[in-house]
Parts: structure tokens; sequence; C-alpha cells
């Protein structure tokens, strides 16, 4: 012991300020967030144990959390490809070495930057409302469009609109794995005379497939909280009947607008074992695609 | 300081701040108040504010204002970080709900001493009284009601008399205002999804939609019977279409009536002043369409109260606040008709010469309808709110089409019982 102290002593004491904020901010409320999982807690009067109502309620009763874990995966399974297939695309045209890319770079990464402010959230219900810009453009060409945000058939879809547009961060960093490509590869392709589909599929993709991987975890994650552009466009109900009632939304909901924190303490975590489990799938499927350099077969 | 954290530091900054915003009214007395509002509402507020600060030196009033919908938010985390404004704007549907999370305090201990009653009128004080103890003062009384476009009811020949009219009279009043307009402007707005007003239809049929136990019952049949009378009103294509009724937030600027679309739109009586100084042609009030030999929808509502809370530590400094509110020469004056019709006698014929003629309208309105109104329902049981969401919700998919309005009323109703269950 007293050589391990001696040993490790400084390490710890500078991992100390990260240490006190994790175990104080992060652990204490985690953990505290468990235990009302399984209380009722109205945030007036001391939590309540009600052993596994929430959970039973949660699966057995609550059609809206169905509805929300419906349109979270819709969601989920739509914009996550989407937004990788832009920002993979806009990304190879970048790597075709324009000489000013890093002003594009900049341009296309500011919606992401953007993407988080209320402001977008705003401008987008203006843009796909009755008459917003985008059925003015097209009345232009004879169409009469729906009110996009209003009608349940189509408001998830302007969230997924919204996903594709911010695809700034995950283009980054496909624009780095792009980088990383030996050129050797695609110049031997060149004098062979690859068709351009071949090269993109036999040296690109399965090059880049670990980048791919890290990108689709991330915003698989990123996917299932998306929060506060839903929140912004429904007017925080998940309106219109209940189309745009992300998981995210429906927690909110319950603990801030009914004061049911314990029931959206039990959603919390079923979220975390939802993540969980689909990041534990990409990972258990990744060594049939993804390769890395550094592997010996 | 050695091992000061990065947090520890911005802690230490953010206290030393507070610290010093403190003393400043540490020896004195003070008072916050916070309410939902709008911008003619909140600058008549802070104005009441001043006076009172002008004359009462020794206590520090804060006001703090917001929406509606975010006003509620706010509160339900001051409330559970037990810090509460002193007093706080109080709704009628959440009193209870309030009281009985005891988030408040009763004021029978001031009346009498710094809170004077005497002048108040019986009718609108009962609002604010949960199990025998006064816990809300009633600062404006109101009724619903429909805002008209006075010119073309007239311009289109409507003569039924819109305090009396039924249900047949309002659709023939909408198809001859489309038809006379060739569609230009619509009867009315779509109001199915106004649970006031569906709480209205029961009424008329002769039950509230909480039993007195706080119980849902609502009968299927009568809300599929609403919802069916506006299905057939859209269909015949004499109010606006879906793509109005489901707008989400629909503010007062977006009202059919202001627009121009629709000559009706649902308004609270004391929002009369609101809507016509937004739009150019006169404005009329009307009564929700009554049931030929039903029972009575409407009735007279406190429209907003003032509430003091558990965090209130002067009690004293609030309840002479809460007094000049309501009782005061400058500050009724001051804030006139804008949160509705005031409970103090006095204080009405004080006002009554200076009143704009939107002002008198909606006076003259508030006491045509007094012999046509019901008695005030009991509090709404916990959980109302949410059965509101509800309704909303499940109305939408009723004229979007997706669902008949039987199934629809059926879950409605299946839900709303659930909903009430699950809050107690």
């Amino acid at each position: 012991m007293k050589r391990f102290l001696a040993r490790n002593a400084p390490g710890y004491t500078f991992l100390a300020p990260w240490l006190l904020g994790f175990f104080l901010l992060a652990l204490g409320p985690i953990l505290a967030s468990l235990y009302l999982s399984f209380t009722r807690y109205d945030m007036v009067a001391a939590p309540r144990w009600v052993g596994m109502d929430n959970y039973d309620y949660m699966f057995g009763r609550d059609r809206r959390f169905w509805k929300a874990l419906e349109v979270t995966f819709t969601y989920v399974f739509l914009s996550v490809p989407a937004r990788l297939a832009v920002a993979l695309g806009v990304a190879m045209v970048l790597d075709k070495g324009l000489r000013t890319i890093g002003i594009y770079r900049a341009i296309f990464y500011l919606p992401s930057l953007l993407g988080a402010s209320i402001a977008i959230a705003i401008l987008w219900r203006e843009l796909f409302s009755l008459d917003g810009v985008v059925n003015q453009a097209l009345a232009l060409i004879g169409i009469q469009g729906p009110a996009w945000i209003s009608d349940p058939n189509t408001s998830l879809y302007t969230m997924v609109a919204l996903a594709m547009w911010q695809f700034g961060s995950p283009m980054l960093i496909f624009l780095a794995g792009l980088r990383s490509i030996p050129r050797d590869l695609y110049e031997a392709a060149e004098i062979d005379g690859t068709p351009a589909f071949r090269v993109f599929t036999r040296i690109t993709l399965p090059l880049l497939a670990p980048v791919i991987f890290f990108n689709l975890v991330l915003q698989t994650i990123e996917a299932f909280k998306t929060f506060s552009a839903a929140f912004i466009i429904s007017n925080g109900s998940g309106a219109p009947a209940d189309s745009l009632l992300f998981y995210t939304v429906y927690l909110f909901n319950e603990a801030f607008k009914f004061f049911r924190m314990g029931y959206a303490s039990a959603l919390a975590w079923v979220l975390l074992v939802i993540i969980a489990v689909f990041t534990a799938i990409a990972f258990m499927t990744s060594k049939y695609w993804v390769h890395y350099d550094n592997e010996r077969d | 300081m050695a091992n000061l954290t990065r947090r520890g530091a911005m802690g230490l900054i953010g206290g030393a701040t507070a610290a010093m915003a403190l003393p400043a009214y540490a020896a004195n007395r003070s008072i916050r108040h916070f309410w939902w509002g709008n911008p003619e509402r909140d600058k008549r507020t802070f104005a009441v504010i001043d006076v009172f600060q002008k004359n009462h030196p020794d206590i520090a009033v804060s006001g703090e204002t917001m929406g509606w919908g975010d006003y509620w938010t706010k509160m339900a985390t001051q409330t559970a970080g037990r810090n509460m404004a002193d007093l706080i704007q109080m709704d009628y549907r959440f009193l209870s709900e309030y009281v009985l999370r005891g988030a408040l305090k009763p004021l029978d201990p001031h009346i009498g001493k710094s809170l004077d009653l005497s002048n108040f009128d019986e009718g609108p004080l009962s609002g604010g009284i949960v199990d025998g103890q006064l816990y809300a003062v009633n600062i404006g009384s109101n009724s619903q009601g429909l805002a008209t476009n006075a010119r073309v009811f007239e311009e289109a020949g409507v003569d039924a008399d819109i305090l009396t009219w039924d249900w047949a009279a309002f659709a023939d009043a909408c198809d001859k205002i489309t038809s006379s307009t060739n569609g230009a402007v619509k009867g009315s707005e779509d109001l199915s999804l106004s649970e006031a007003l569906m709480e209205a239809w029961l009424r008329q049929n002769g039950y509230h939609f909480y039993s007195d136990e706080g119980e849902v019952q609502a009968n299927p049949a009568d809300i599929a019977a609403f919802w069916t009378y506006w299905g057939e009103l859209r269909d015949a294509g004499i109010v606006l279409g879906p793509d109005n009724t489901v707008r989400i937030d629909k503010q007062m600027g977006e009202f059919g009536v202001i627009t121009g679309e629709a000559a009706v739109s649902e308004a609270w009586s004391n929002q009369f002043v609101a809507v016509q100084s937004l739009m150019p042609d006169p404005v009329g009030a009307a009564m929700y369409p009554h049931k030929a030999d039903g029972a009575f929808g409407q009735f007279i509502k406190p429209s907003q109260f003032i509430s003091m809370t558990r965090d209130c530590e002067d009690e004293e400094a609030a309840a002479m606040y809460i007094n000049d509110f309501i009782n005061g020469d400058e500050a009724t004056s001051i804030l006139g008709l804008e949160r509705g019709i005031p409970g103090n006698p006095n204080v009405r014929a004080a006002l009554e010469p200076n009143f704009s003629e939107a002002e008198a309208l909606s006076v003259a309105y508030f006491s045509a309808i007094q012999d046509k109104v019901g008695p005030l329902p009991k509090p709404e049981p916990k959980g109302a709110g949410e059965v509101r969401d509800a309704f909303k919700r499940i109305g939408t998919d009723v004229v979007l089409g997706n669902m008949s309005a039987d199934e629809a009323a059926g879950i409605f109703v299946e839900d709303a019982a659930a909903i009430i269950e699950r809050a107690k």
C-alpha cells in the first residue's frame, strides 16, 4: 500500500480535480437516479419506494412509452445512415483537393455548430410551416406543399432533414480518414483502369471502415439523445399527435411537466440500456467488417 | 488555495458575486413576485411594483415574468428547489394541485390585518378557497367566449343573437359568412381541439367532465358527438381546415379572427381588449353556442390569482403587497381590466369612466352573461393538465381524418381515466 501510494500519489493528485468532479457531479446524481427509478417522487414530498412499479407500468401499460420508442427508433434508423452518407459524400468531394479547402470545411461545418442552437430549431419550424420558404419554393413549380411540421405524417421527416443538414462533425472525421488512405493504392487502381465505383467499394470503403465505425457509434448515440430541436419544434409536447414524441422529450415531460421524477429516472435508465445494447451490437459485428491497419490476418 | 480545482474556483467566484449582491437587501425586507404575462401585462405589473416600492421604501420588491408555458416549467423547478418566489400568479386549474403538494400558505391569518377583503365580492373570492382556507386571492374574473368579426357578421346578414345562439344557429352563421364572402372568410376556426369548449358541451348535457370526487365521468358518446359536429362543419368547408387547427402553439396574432381568415375565434372575456388591438374590424363578443333546451355551459371563472408560497419568509410584507394589488387606488388603476374583472366593486366603479370601447364591450359582455352561466365547477383533480394534452393529441387525429370520432372518443376517455388514476 505504501509503495502503491509512493508510486502513484502524484498521478492521483493531478487526477483529483477530475475525479472529484466525476464523483460529486456525475456519479452521485447517476446513482441517485437509479435509486429514484424505484420510487415515486414528485419533487416536493420525499421519494416513496415502489419497487418495480415504474418499470411495470412502462412496459405493460404506457402507450406513450412505446410511441416514444417508435418515433426515436424511426428517427435513428433514418437519420444516422442519411447523415453519414451525406457526410461521406461531401468529404469525398472536398478530398479531391480543392485549393480553398479550409474555407469549404468551415462552411460545411457551420450547420453543425449552429445545430444545437434554439434559433435553428425555430428557423426550421418557420421554413417548413404552411406558408414557409419550402412551400413557397414548391409553389413556384406548381406544387402545393403540406404543413410539414404540423402534419404528423411529415413532421418527423423534417427532423431527419435537419439531421442530414448537420453533417459537419462526421464529415471532418471522414475527411481525416480519407486523407490517411495511401495514395499509391489509388494510383495502382488508375493504372489498372479500375472503374470509379469499384475503387470506392474496394479501396475507399474498406480502408475507411474504422472511421465509419467510429462515426456510426457516435452518431447513433447522438441520435438517441436528440432533444433540443425536437423539443422546440414540437413546442415541448411531442405534438402534432405525438409524431415528434422523441424519447428524451417524453422523459422531460414526465419529469418537469408532470413531476414524475421517479418514472423519468426509470425512463432514463432504460434509454441508457438501449444505447448500451446498440453500441454493443455495433462492436460485436465490427469484427466482420472493420479492419484495422495494424491487424495481421 | 493550493489544490483549488477549476470547479472550486468557479464556485468561489460565484459565491463572491452572490455575497456582494446580498448585503444591499440583507438588512431590509424583500419579496419576489412571479407571474406569467405578456408585454402589456408586464408593463403594468412592473409599474405596480414601482408604486408599492415608493410607498414602502423599506421593502424591496422584485418581479419576474414569463410566458404561460415556461412559467409552469420554471415554477416546477423552483418548487422542487425550494426557492419559489414569495408571491406567484396562480391559475384555478392548478390551485388545488399546488395546495395538495404543500407549496402554498393559507392567507387566513392575514385577513383583517394586512389583507383587507371586506369590500371583495363573495363569488370571486370563493374560487380561492381550498379545504376551507383561502390560498389564493382573485385578481380578475373572466369567462369563456368567442371573439367575432362584427363587420363580417353584419355584412353576411347573420341576425342571430350571439349571446343566446344555439349550435344550429352557429352552423348557420358559419354557412352564411362563408358563402357571402365566397369562401374568402370562413365562418369560424375549427374549435374541436378546445378542451374548454368540449367541457362546456358536456355541461350543456347536464354534467361536468370530472365528478365531485375528481373522477372522469365524461360519456364517450357526448365527446364523439362534439367531434362529429365539428367534423360536419369541416366537411362543409365552412370552418378553417386542419392546417390551421393543428398548428402548434398558436399565438393570439394567428387567431383566425385577427388574420381575417375566419369570423370567429375562441377568446377568454379578458382577451377581447387584446384581440381588438390586433384587428382592424370591430370585435364582437359572443357566448359559446348553447344547446337548445340544455343546461348552461359557461361559468364565471377566477381568471388569475395571487398566492403566497411555502418559501415566503416575510409574510406580512407579502400580504401588504397583495392588499395593494387588489385595493390600492393607484395600483388598481394601473392594472385596469388586463387580468380580468376586479372583484372589488369600488375598483370597478373607479375604472369605469376611462374605459376604451373594447374594455366597455368586455365589461358589458361580462354583465350580460351573468344569468346565462352555470356554477363554478370544483377545482380539477391532479393530472387534469395531462388530460388536456391527451384531448388535443387524440383530437388532432380526428381533425386529420386518421381516426373516427367514435373510436377517438373511446380512447380519449379511457386514457383520461388512466391518467387521473395514475396521478393520485
